[in-house]
């Protein structure tokens, strides 16, 4: 889905509290009917920025423009967002229809276009049998589809959502993740999410900010940042991975690299590019011992230590090996990452 | 099970009713019956079945104008102070940390002396040689030293001063109970700060508005001290006069009779605030 119009630009934003810089010189483009995501660690300045965006903090530098006007000295009501909040944040005194119609009403929008307005969006979000419930009568799951539905019904030049799902069970997390899919595929709206959960970040977005202290690490569509991290937090915050040590202590007996750059290295592997090698001539392999075997439902993670650092893989037949057990691990060249040790 | 259980609690309760009925009931029978008796020229009362003291009551004059002078100065002052202690307890709400607890303390600071010493303290800062008018006055900001001592702003300012930490207290604890977030999503679906207020925090803080005002109202209409140390000559409350009948006139009865209306005003009061907050009860999660 590539971006036709700049919906949303942000040019080095910087947000400090006291001596902590929050946000670091973010810059940001997201264009017109884009799904981004921001992910990151607790603490990476992810819904910092979108609070900046949303107009509920202010950048200590920088600009930021919807749809080409400038907005970061506007407060929060007179910017053209609407956010869904982690928690709801559903009025408990309003019924579901009330809360649902708040923003077409703050808006100024006349009174005849509110109600069907409203009870046309309670119908695409699935909660149109609530309409006369109170937020306290409903589950979890269902007071954020109100949320979203409150969100949306204002049809906002960017939609926020602030780690709307971190709140819900797995399950729910499963069916409004879906749900936020199939909303934006149908109605085509802006987004910028924030999540620390790359499976929402991978099957939501078009393309994905990794975010660490403050800083992009990579803006890139979900394949790329895993296929191709741009550094290393972003290999080791995004999928499960493997790090050797080179260059210090000798790797063992019968160990073989293929091509390593100069220098001290790190070598990155992924759980799932690793398998017990049989047989010589494979291009990578190294000697481990096997230190624990986890059952895991439906499969089995071996864990192995070598002398450059421990590996661990999954196999779905019940192992024949237990703990000390020595066995060679292999992988192909084209998937080992190298960075330079630090 | 159940039955069993709920009947136990009722059983947990009878100390509490028991000490209630005795330490507050027995002596309100007490003022009822004595509302009934007459009043003797050489006496302090006789006993009798007789309504004459009420027929006082609501027909003189003078009793009158205490009952609505009373209910006035009641009203006024739960008004101010519920506002006052509303803005107060949102400014402190909105605030974390040590700043917070330093303003609770602050809060806490008129309930620290007595009324007798509140009354004192305002006196030193209300009249036109008092702390106020002097210091505006030798300040240069004015030209001519004013009196507030005696006035009804000065009664209210007084009696608001005393039932301010009550109300603020009831009110913060029900803003602590409001997520804060929904603000924050009202300014974000496009209301004014007025709108936020005026939509959003106001009618879940209902709850709380009610009960500061009928403590303050309840509160006010029983002090009668700093009403008549600060305020107007011709300001009588209803307090003032069961004092004057009591200990001055001798006449208990009268007192009596008096006391009966103004508990029944209060319980009047109190009932009409929470009807009207329960007219339309919305359910909170």
């Amino acid at each position: 889905m590539s971006a036709s119009a700049t919906a949303l630009s942000l040019k080095h934003i910087v947000k400090r509290y006291g001596s902590y810089v929050a946000v670091d010189g973010i810059d940001l483009d997201v264009g017109q009917g884009e799904f981004l995501t921001l992910l990151g660690p607790s603490g990476c300045g992810k819904t910092t920025t979108l609070r900046m965006i949303g107009g509920m903090e202010r950048p200590d530098a920088g600009t930021i423009e919807i749809k080409g006007r400038r907005v970061d000295r506007l407060p929060s009501h007179k910017r053209d967002t609407a956010t869904v909040f982690q928690s709801g944040a559903l009025f408990p005194h309003m019924t579901v229809a009330e809360n649902v119609a708040y923003g077409l009403k703050m808006r100024g929008v006349p009174n005849g276009e509110i109600g069907p307005r409203v009870t046309r969006m309670l119908d695409v979000v699935r909660m149109g049998d609530f309409a006369g419930r109170y937020p306290a009568d409903m589950s979890g799951g269902q007071r954020q589809r109100v949320a979203l539905a409150r969100a949306m019904v204002v049809e906002p030049g960017i939609l926020l959502f602030d780690e709307p799902m971190s709140a819900l069970d797995l399950k729910l997390k499963l069916e409004l993740r879906a749900e936020i899919r199939r909303l934006h595929e149908e109605m085509g709206f802006t987004a910028v999410f924030v999540t620390h959960d790359q499976g929402e970040a991978m099957t939501l977005s078009d393309r994905v900010a990794v975010l660490n202290k403050g800083r992009i690490e990579q803006i890139a569509p979900p394949v790329e940042v895993f296929e191709r991290p741009a550094s290393e937090f972003v290999y080791t915050f995004v999928g499960e991975s493997c790090v050797l040590e080179l260059g210090g202590r000798p790797l063992g007996e019968g160990a073989r690299l293929g091509p390593v750059p100069a220098g001290r290295q790190r070598l990155y592997l992924r759980p799932h590019h690793l398998h017990v090698v049989e047989a010589e001539g494979q291009d990578n392999s190294i000697r481990a011992t096997v230190t624990a075997v986890e059952y895991m439902g439906g499969g089995y993670r071996i864990h192995a230590e070598t002398p450059a650092g421990n590996l661990f893989f999954d196999t779905s037949r019940a192992p024949v090996i237990g703990p000390d057990h020595i066995l060679a691990i292999g992988w192909s060249s084209a998937d080992a990452t190298y960075f330079p040790a630090s | 099970m159940s039955a069993r259980r709920s009947l136990s609690a009722e059983w947990l309760l009878l100390p509490a009713i028991a000490f209630t009925t005795v330490v507050f009931g027995w002596p309100l029978l007490i003022l009822l019956r004595m509302s009934f008796n007459q009043h003797p020229p050489d006496g302090i009362y006789v006993e009798a079945w007789s309504l004459e003291n009420y027929v006082a009551v609501l027909t003189e004059p003078a009793n009158l104008s205490a009952v609505f002078d009373t209910l006035y100065i009641a009203l006024v002052t739960a008004v101010v102070t519920v506002a006052a202690a509303f803005l107060f307890a949102q400014f402190v709400w909105l605030r974390q940390g040590k700043r917070r607890a330093m303003l609770l303390a602050l809060a806490l600071g008129p309930m620290l002396v007595s009324e007798i010493s509140v009354i004192i303290g305002w006196r030193m800062v209300l009249p036109s040689n008092g702390l106020l008018s002097w210091s505006l006055f030798a300040s240069g900001l004015i030209d001519r030293k004013f009196n507030l001592l005696g006035t009804e702003f000065a009664a209210v300012l007084g009696l608001a001063y005393i039932s301010m930490p009550y109300c603020f207290f009831t009110i913060l604890g029900v803003l602590n109970g409001i997520d804060r977030t929904l603000l924050t999503a009202s300014g974000d679906l496009g209301a004014s700060p007025w709108r936020t207020f005026f939509k959003v925090l106001l009618p879940l803080a209902k709850g709380g508005i009610a009960s500061a005002f009928t403590q303050a109202f309840v509160f006010t209409m029983g002090i009668y001290a700093t009403t008549n140390a600060l305020g107007p000559d011709g300001l009588w409350t209803v307090g003032y006069e069961i004092q004057r009948q009591m200990l001055s006139r001798r006449d208990w009865p009268l007192a009596s009779a008096l006391a009966v209306v103004l508990v029944l005003l209060i319980a009047l009061v109190a009932l009409g605030v929470q009807a009207l907050r329960h007219r339309k009860a919305p359910r909170h999660g």
